[in-house]
């Protein structure tokens, strides 16, 4: 039996059979699966129900995956962003990761690869959490 | 409402593009430098022959203006300054032989004057004369009758000869003159010689002092009063016969080849003797009816005109010669330089064509990608899962029913992907041209009934039709056509969330057919406009569209030589406009 991680990712994406696939390998392997198929479902989302990582597709019709990430962290910072997309280039790449997503991860992607990246964006997460009650303190 | 027209979009869409046009082309590269070096070449050639006898010829016709005018000045300038030597010589002349009259008719005044001269006072009379000038060879005096009674000189045998029968005494006689001066004569003495004869009367009888002068001496004087360089200057009477000449010339029994006119009293004449051009000047004397000739070389009197001539010519020739060559030189350089520059912006727009069909492919490349890569997402997490329902781990249901459902999630994933590649495929279709007439009310109205059928009937859409009664055939494959009306009347559909009307009109105009089709949808966003031909481009999420439909429509219409104008107000509606050409042959042919 796959270990019990008992977080919450958020998966954004407009394709809904990718979108369940996705989700439900990561439900196999203990994570508290939110889905949502498009960015303004996905703020909602964070909103009502935070999760501990957004999983965020980039394209996307209406709201950009882009624009849904800044408005995902002008609600809250501290949650971590892990990228999908389906373009390769290095260009796009470093506009992500300057726009200050945790990392990216290219379409196929390979469940244990964003399992390891989900995982580590979690423990980031909980290290900005912690430092920020320190700093409080 | 935006207005979007495909015509200058379809030029980027690969699809509309061959081959060769498609590859960077160093043939081309080469051709197109080697026309612009022929047209800088020809430029060159042109500017330089241009400016070379735009320059050379003005100046030629100006100096040719300049030189004859210049030479017929030094020429007229040349005569008249022969013909002012001329006067100026007779003057002197006249005034010598007027004094010598003078010298001579003083001696009736003289205290030593006897009606019956002695010797003695005739070498008296002689010793006066010659004291005046020294050209009096002797004195003579003559009775009434003509007869000479006083004589002295080197010829004493003229004492007592009868002088009424020579012709200058009875032209001083008969012409009752008071003073000749004859033409040059041998007389009595058979040497050549002049006469001045006087005349005075005593008691009503006239009485006659002559006196003779040697012409040696007279030429001596002559050539003392001449000027100018090379002239040479003669006496000749109304005959032309030499009266003073120089004697290592000519002789002075000659005659002159050239007679002045008599009705001038001077002029300048251009003669040719012994083919030497020869400027002739000539004065008649008050005195005697004898013309003085200046006579010079042309040559000499227009040394200064032929110096001039030749100094300007070699100028003219050699400023001609400087400019030509600062011209060619010039012209060369700054043609070289924008052939250089020419060249340079040729192999730049290649480069910039050659990076810009990279680009294209570039983005072609991405977008294939793209859409490629979402149905293998699927297929991949659709394959992770089916592994995660074999893991005992998961305890999943893993019945062969449930495998066969996520295997035929992943059948309809490739078979998108499949539908991606094909389409791409139609894109780079090259198309053949053929000639089979096409009815467009007709093939539109199939399409539109295969629509009807699902995609209209499921969001209850009602679809009006305006056709043209008299449209004319267009020709075309009829396949591609219905690509075309199919891609927009189903994007027409899915702009249509539920219920609503697609309107379709064909129309003839300005010798095109223009079909019509709008949607009461929702419209195309102002920014999305100028995209939606551009292969990829899609506002339809969830894998609904490729962003293919209307770059093939786009890719097929430009090929048939027409174009798509799209009007679009969001939220109201869309209308796609498709204008294709009639061919003469078919406008009044009806299918």
């Amino acid at each position: 039996m796959e270990k019990q991680r008992g977080f919450k990712v958020l998966l954004v994406d407009d394709e809904d059979i990718f979108r369940e696939a996705t989700a439900r390998q990561l439900t196999v392997r203990g994570f508290v699966v939110l889905t949502a198929d498009c960015g303004k479902a996905a703020l909602e989302q964070v909103q009502n129900d935070p999760p501990e990582v957004v999983v965020l597709d980039q394209e996307m019709p209406g709201m950009h995956g882009s624009e849904t990430f800044v408005a995902i962290k002008k609600i809250n910072p501290l949650i971590e962003v892990i990228m999908l997309t389906g373009n390769t280039s290095v260009d796009n790449a470093i506009e992500l990761m300057q726009l200050g997503t945790f990392d990216y991860l290219m379409k196929p992607i390979n469940i244990n690869e964003l399992l390891y990246k989900i995982e580590d964006a979690y423990t980031r997460k909980q290290l900005n959490e912690k430092q920020r009650q320190d700093a409080s303190l | 409402m935006r207005v979007w027209d495909t015509s200058h979009l379809l030029d980027t869409i690969p699809a509309n593009r061959t081959d060769s046009e498609q590859v960077y082309d160093s043939t081309d590269s080469q051709a197109n430098l080697a026309r612009i070096r022929q047209h800088f070449k020809q430029l060159q050639t042109r500017l330089i022959l241009g400016l070379v006898l735009g320059f050379l010829l003005p100046n030629a016709f100006l100096s040719a203006h300049f030189h004859f005018q210049f030479t017929h000045t030094l020429k007229k300038s040349a005569a008249l300054n022969l013909a002012a030597v001329a006067e100026s010589q007779k003057n002197t002349l006249d005034l010598y032989l007027q004094e010598r009259v003078v010298n001579l008719y003083n001696l009736f005044h003289s205290k030593d004057f006897s009606l019956t001269p002695t010797a003695a006072q005739m070498e008296n009379h002689l010793f006066h004369l010659k004291q005046f000038n020294d050209a009096f060879v002797d004195v003579g005096f003559f009775d009434t009758k003509g007869v000479q009674i006083g004589y002295a000189g080197p010829y004493p045998e003229l004492l007592g000869k009868d002088y009424s029968q020579e012709a200058w005494y009875q032209g001083l006689l008969k012409e009752n003159k008071n003073y000749l001066i004859s033409d040059i004569y041998q007389g009595f003495r058979k040497v050549p010689h002049f006469t001045i004869a006087t005349r005075q009367l005593f008691d009503g009888s006239p009485y006659v002092i002559r006196a003779t002068l040697d012409p040696d001496k007279l030429y001596i004087f002559l050539r003392i009063i001449s000027q100018g360089k090379e002239v040479e200057s003669t006496l000749v009477n109304r005959q032309g016969q030499y009266q003073v000449v120089d004697p290592g010339r000519r002789p002075l029994s000659g005659k002159s080849e050239y007679i002045p006119s008599f009705t001038s009293p001077s002029g300048v004449e251009e003669i040719e003797r012994h083919q030497q051009p020869l400027l002739v000047a000539y004065a008649w004397l008050k005195e005697t009816p004898w013309a003085l000739l200046a006579i010079q070389p042309a040559t000499v009197a227009q040394a200064e005109m032929y110096r001039s001539r030749w100094i300007l010519s070699i100028s003219l020739i050699t400023i001609g010669l400087v400019i030509s060559t600062i011209i060619f030189f010039t012209i060369r350089r700054l043609v070289d330089n924008a052939r250089r520059m020419a060249e340079k912006g040729q192999q730049l727009q290649e480069m910039l064509s050659h990076a810009s069909k990279l680009a294209s492919i570039g983005e072609l490349a991405a977008g294939v990608a793209h859409e490629i890569n979402n149905p293998l997402a699927i297929i991949m997490a659709t394959s992770g899962v089916i592994r995660d329902m074999l893991n005992p781990e998961f305890d999943l249901d893993h019945s062969p029913e449930a495998i066969c459902k996520e295997l035929s999630v992943i059948d309809t994933a490739a078979t998108r992907a499949k539908g991606i590649t094909r389409k791409l495929q139609d894109m780079g279709k090259n198309r053949v041209p053929c000639s089979i007439a096409c009815d467009l009310n007709a093939l539109v109205d199939e399409v539109v009934s295969r629509l009807k059928k699902v995609e209209f009937k499921a969001k209850h859409i009602e679809v009006v039709t305006h056709y043209h009664p008299d449209l004319p055939n267009i020709l075309a494959e009829s396949d591609p056509l219905r690509q075309v009306f199919g891609n927009i009347l189903i994007n027409a559909g899915d702009a249509i969330t539920d219920k609503g009307t697609i309107t379709i009109s064909t129309e003839l105009q300005e010798g095109m057919v223009s079909v019509t089709i709008a949607d009461t949808g929702k419209g195309i966003a102002s920014k999305d406009l100028k995209n939606i031909f551009n292969p990829f481009f899609t506002t339809k999420g969830g894998g609904k569209g490729t962003g293919l439909g209307l770059s093939i429509a786009a890719s097929i219409v430009k090929y048939l030589g027409g174009t798509i104008k799209v009007n679009s107000i969001p939220g109201t509606g869309s209308s796609f406009t498709v204008l294709l050409p009639v061919n003469e042959a078919l406008k009044n042919h009806k299918g």
